[in-house]
């Protein structure tokens, strides 16, 4: 799979990631797994300086982005000039290595 | 449920301590608790030790049955209480419901927590472990990124400027000078920290818009404190100071679904619930220890707790209402930013301060006449919060 | 002493250009003068160096021991092309760093040592020393071993230094590189100071290099002394 899978309650269509047991709206608890839109807008980011153990890059920019559709997710951007609202495209690519494998995860890189 | 009084503290002053293993650290501040409350002899019916990783930092679990053995407190009931940094002052609130409901006398609660013991980056993927392990871990967030994240929206939304943070990292090192139990001993200025055009050298960026001094040093260290009924607190010959209300509340795990992640509900909750307990307003508060791991949550803090209207904590910090002579002295110990955070500790060190600054034992840094405390702890990053309202009866 | 006989035993020495003296505000607004010392300094760097070699957080003391060992040596005209830069704040050393010339091209960088801890000294003090090296001396490139986790830490994260192959002169672990590129793009980061000095403040600082007691070093050292409260 090539993205994150997203949940929309099938009894009041609130859309959640990630993965929650019951609606975090109404309690349900049957879910329609949905895939998030190509595009969505950046809500906040961080440009990070200091990572954790096992990440060797020098800094690395982080971000909540919106899709299209209300998903919502963290993930990594790749923008030279990050700007609260710009619009992003989401790609999938290795973000960390733990245990020896390589973990994937979003990246988003502006859509012009 | 039956009053429940503090009637000893104790900690050990938090910096880097090399040659203190964690529970010899917890009973240093254990013993301390126990002698300023003249215990004596008496037994402890249960132990509560607040601490978040001893198994990652330490190689080392079940640490308040070590705390037990250590103190020869057997065979007195003991738990480990995690609660990521609010892991102290979830074990305050489970010591004070064991004798708030009869089912104990005498309680120590102890937090404590050994960071150093691994090198920085190491410390901060550990302190990662709280996020959300799919939807943030993966993503190497640490939690100075959330914060950035945050105080980027906040910044936006209520005009704080770098500068609102950097007063309470001056403020809460000046008033770290005057604990003697602060990690640190450094009075820091504007000019050092961000006017100077190389002050990014001395206070270079961790995730921003959060620089080196918005953020808590890394530290090792333990605070302890004894629970038991008025009466005991009597016969102990101690000064009467209550925890008149507990408040708990939680969020949702990662910052994304908050749905508006500016917004701290459960800081709002949880002091909602602390106050309505004890009946007492924030606008009677006299004293205030709050949890600045970030400089951008004591601004942040003040606001959702109900001491100052959203948007205004920032005006009454830079008008000086929050220094230990204004009108709501926060953080007279220094906060986390100059005490240092000790992850388990700082939720008991806080009760601690308020303890203290009760009795009139607060030293140079007392504020004058208090009577009435309020102190939060601030889990996770702000999804499982405690807050705690005391009053001194004496 | 026979000069005859020194000339035999004193190695070549490559020219090198000053350092100009540096003035950088700090955290708490201290002026820490950065300045390069000739060999009279050398004693009274010893003098300050001594109580570390006890001191074994942190790997004082084997820093310690090197660097004093390296210091007499160019004392006494037996090591080539070193060079040694000190910080002061009014007047009292808080650090010392060094570093020889493998080559015209090619810096070893030798020690870093703080004495005055929590104001990021030893990381101004090493960026002092890049800076003499790339942009007067004019290098290409300086090799780097870390003794210590918060050199390693401060050096080989903060700058994201290269890795080499071989050895760097202080046989320890495998040395990475700072290049002149990586140096000048984190330049701004991580460079700080302003010239000239002040000349109020260039006097103090040369009139002497005040050396705190050993108990003080050793308190600095070693973070605040163990209060028992």
């Amino acid at each position: 799979m090539n993205t994150i899978t997203a949940y929309k309650c099938k009894k009041c269509g609130l859309v959640m990631y990630p993965h929650h047991f019951r609606c975090l709206k109404c309690n349900g608890r049957e879910f329609e797994e949905i895939k998030p839109s190509a595009n969505g807008k950046l809500l906040t980011y961080t440009i990070i300086e200091q990572l954790p153990w096992g990440i060797d890059e020098r800094e690395r920019v982080l971000g909540v982005v919106e899709f299209d559709n209300g998903v919502k997710a963290l993930g990594v951007i790749k923008a030279k000039d990050p700007k609260l609202g710009m619009k992003l495209k989401a790609g999938w690519e290795p973000v960390r290595v733990i245990g020896g494998e390589k973990v994937y995860g979003l990246s988003f890189q502006p859509t012009k | 449920m039956r009053p429940v009084v503090i009637a000893g503290v104790g900690m050990i002053p938090f910096e880097r301590r090399d040659e203190d293993s964690l529970v010899d650290m917890l009973a240093m501040a254990g013993l301390k608790a126990m002698d300023d409350a003249n215990l004596g002899d008496r037994p402890v019916d249960a132990v509560y030790v607040g601490n978040m990783a001893s198994g990652l930092f330490n190689h080392q679990v079940s640490v308040a049955s070590a705390l037990v053995d250590r103190l020869s407190l057997m065979p007195a009931a003991a738990d480990r209480i995690e609660n990521g940094p609010a892991s102290g002052g979830s074990a305050v609130k489970n010591g004070f419901l064991a004798v708030a409901s009869g089912y104990c006398d005498i309680v120590l609660v102890v937090g404590g927590e050994k960071m150093r013991e691994v090198i920085g980056p190491k410390a901060t993927d550990i302190v990662a472990c709280m996020t959300h392990p799919n939807a943030e871990y993966i993503y190497g967030v640490t939690l100075p990124a959330l914060a950035g994240m945050f105080t980027r929206l906040y910044m936006e939304k209520y005009g704080v400027t770098r500068e609102h943070l950097t007063l309470v990292a001056i403020k809460n090192q000046e008033n770290g000078l005057l604990n003697p139990y602060a990690h640190i001993q450094m009075k820091i200025t504007m000019e050092g920290v961000l006017t100077h055009p190389q002050a990014h050298v001395n206070s270079p960026v961790v995730a921003d818009p959060i620089h080196l001094y918005d953020c808590c040093p890394v530290s090792d260290g333990a605070a302890a404190v004894l629970l038991t009924t008025e009466d005991i607190a009597n016969e102990l010959k101690r000064p009467i100071v209550t925890i008149a209300g507990v408040g708990q509340a939680t969020d949702t795990h990662t910052l994304q679904e908050r749905s508006d992640p500016t917004d701290l509900k459960a800081v709002t909750i949880a002091s909602q619930k602390a106050f309505s307990m004890s009946g007492i307003k924030p606008k009677d508060i006299d004293v205030a220890e709050l949890h600045d791991a970030f400089t951008i949550l004591e601004i942040a803090e003040s606001e959702h707790a109900g001491f100052f209207p959203k948007g205004q904590g920032a005006n009454a910090l830079a008008a000086g209402e929050t220094q230990i002579g204004g009108k709501l002295p926060i953080n007279p110990s220094g906060g986390l930013k100059a005490r240092g955070h000790p992850v388990g500790a700082t939720g008991v060190a806080q009760i601690v301060e308020l303890v203290w600054q009760l009795r009139g034992e607060a030293g140079k840094r007392q504020v004058k006449g208090a009577v009435n405390g309020f102190s939060l702890n601030f889990g996770g990053f702000g999804n499982n919060v405690i807050a705690f309202v005391l009053r001194s009866k004496s | 002493m026979d000069m005859e006989l020194e000339a035999y035993l004193r190695p070549p020495e490559m020219p090198m250009v000053p350092y100009p003296p540096k003035v950088i505000t700090l955290a708490t607004s201290g002026k820490m003068i950065v300045r390069q010392v000739d060999r009279d300094a050398v004693p009274i760097l010893l003098e300050a160096i001594k109580p570390t070699f006890e001191v074994a957080r942190d790997y004082y003391d084997i820093v310690g021991v090197r660097l004093y060992a390296e210091l007499l040596g160019w004392y006494r005209y037996r090591v080539r092309d070193e060079f040694c830069l000190v910080g002061q704040i009014d007047g009292l050393l808080v650090g010392i760093v060094n570093t020889r010339c493998y080559s015209p091209k090619l810096g070893m960088s030798l020690h870093t040592l703080a004495i005055e801890r929590g104001l990021r000294i030893g990381a101004h003090l090493f960026a002092a020393k890049m800076e003499y090296s790339f942009e007067y001396l004019k290098q290409e490139e300086v090799l780097i071993t870390a003794e210590s986790p918060i050199g390693f830490r401060r050096w080989m994260i903060e700058y994201g230094l290269e890795k080499r192959d071989g050895q760097h002169e202080l046989g320890g672990a495998t040395p990475y590189a700072l290049t002149r590129e990586l140096y000048f793009r984190n330049k701004s980061r991580l460079v700080a100071g302003e010239r000239p000095v002040p000349l109020e403040l260039m006097q103090v600082a040369e009139r002497e290099i005040i050396v705190a007691s050993e108990e003080d070093i050793l308190e600095k050292i070693l973070g605040v002394k163990r209060r028992e409260i």
